[in-house]
């Protein structure tokens, strides 16, 4: 990780929060800079402000070179861990297929959250799971003239912020008649939508809130003879809303042996020549 | 985002929010926090804005001290073995 604070700060962080992976310190914003994300619409003269990056991370394989990034226009919000290790190790989404019983005749749909709760700021990923019977495709974009592509849809009250559906990849069937070439789904489909809230509505003195999450599942699912017309299913799912993931002393609650406002002190008298 | 007049394409600031009550403004996805949306550290991007090297290029080098005064080189301490690297703008505010 790397930020724009002073050494003693960090050293400081670490200690608080146990942290042991490496935490390097760019008070100059040298290497932010270098990167090209140093955040140009703080003003020069606006300190301890001036110099902070556009956040974000970089996932890098065993060669070094990156295979996904992660930043928000909404500076606030984050990725949350699982997705980044995923991102790193290539691996699928880990969510157990339920068993079935009996070998299925039509596409069915599941919603999950990969999660536990619905939690502030951490984006976490709302899994729609389609299910397509062996012989059958469902397709993804591009879509053939006159087809429907598989689609996934949060209702517009849906009180949380959410990112694009993310789609694992197609693969190429063609036609052996026309020869065209078709980018389709088959097998278990599962398709994410980041979700968090950031809305202090949610926030609920008593405890912790429940939020419904309603959508619709759009496909339309062929197999070699015959396309069946687009069907939709709709999902609604209860999430439990934490209240928030700070931790106790951000909340004003309780102790901290880092002192945060001598380091934010520190880093401002730096900059200010104060 | 909007270009200079050299061509340079440069992000634009998101300002868009409410005052709840004095010191307290809720931006335009809800969140609430004491500064006002596009000043200071709500200095968020409106649309487009900078990220950095793209996927599929080596990530630049970084090398520095870390918190603990070790020496840190990120290609040379990940072992040959994937990594995240993550820029946050601070850990004390």
């Amino acid at each position: 990780m790397i930020t724009y604070d002073e050494p003693d700060a960090l050293a400081s962080f670490a200690d608080e929060f146990g942290i042991t992976y490496p935490l390097l310190s760019d008070p100059d914003s040298i290497i932010i800079e270098r990167f090209g994300i140093l955040n140009t619409l703080v003003d020069p003269d606006d300190h301890p402000w001036y110099g902070i990056p556009f956040p974000g991370s970089y996932v890098l394989d065993s060669d070094g070179v990156i295979v996904a990034k992660f930043f928000e226009a909404e500076l606030t919000l984050r990725a949350n861990a699982d997705q980044l290790l995923r991102a790193a190790l290539g691996e699928p989404i880990s969510i157990e297929p339920t068993p079935q019983i009996e070998e299925p005749t039509e596409v069915t749909v599941e919603a999950t959250y990969d999660g536990e709760q619905l939690l502030p700021v951490v984006l976490r990923d709302l899994v729609v799971t389609l299910r397509v019977p062996e012989g059958q495709h469902l397709y993804g974009d591009p879509v053939p003239a006159g087809m429907v592509a598989t689609s996934v849809a949060l209702d517009a009250d849906v009180p949380v912020v959410q990112r694009d559906a993310q789609f694992p990849p197609t693969r190429e069937h063609r036609l052996s008649g026309t020869g065209e070439v078709l980018h389709v789904y088959d097998g278990d489909v599962h398709v994410r939508v980041p979700i968090t809230y950031l809305s202090s509505e949610f926030f609920n003195d008593d405890g912790v809130d429940v939020a419904t999450i309603r959508g619709t599942v759009t496909w339309q699912s062929c197999d070699d003879h015959v396309c069946h017309l687009p069907a939709s299913h709709r999902f609604e799912i209860e999430l439990p809303v934490g209240k928030h993931n700070l931790p106790e002393f951000v909340r004003g609650e309780g102790s901290t042996r880092m002192d945060f406002n001598k380091h934010f002190q520190q880093m401002t008298a730096r900059r200010t020549g104060g | 985002m909007s270009s200079d007049a050299g061509g340079r394409v440069e992000p634009v600031v998101d300002a868009s929010g409410v005052q709840l009550k004095t010191g307290l403004w809720r931006d335009s996805l809800g969140y609430v926090g004491p500064m006002q949306p596009g000043s200071g550290p709500r200095s968020n991007p409106l649309g487009w804005f900078p990220t950095g090297p793209e996927i599929g290029e080596m990530l630049p080098s970084i090398s520095g001290a870390s918190f603990d005064g070790t020496t840190v080189d990120v290609h040379l301490d990940r072992e040959a073995g994937p990594a995240v690297v993550s820029f946050l703008r601070s850990a004390v505010w």
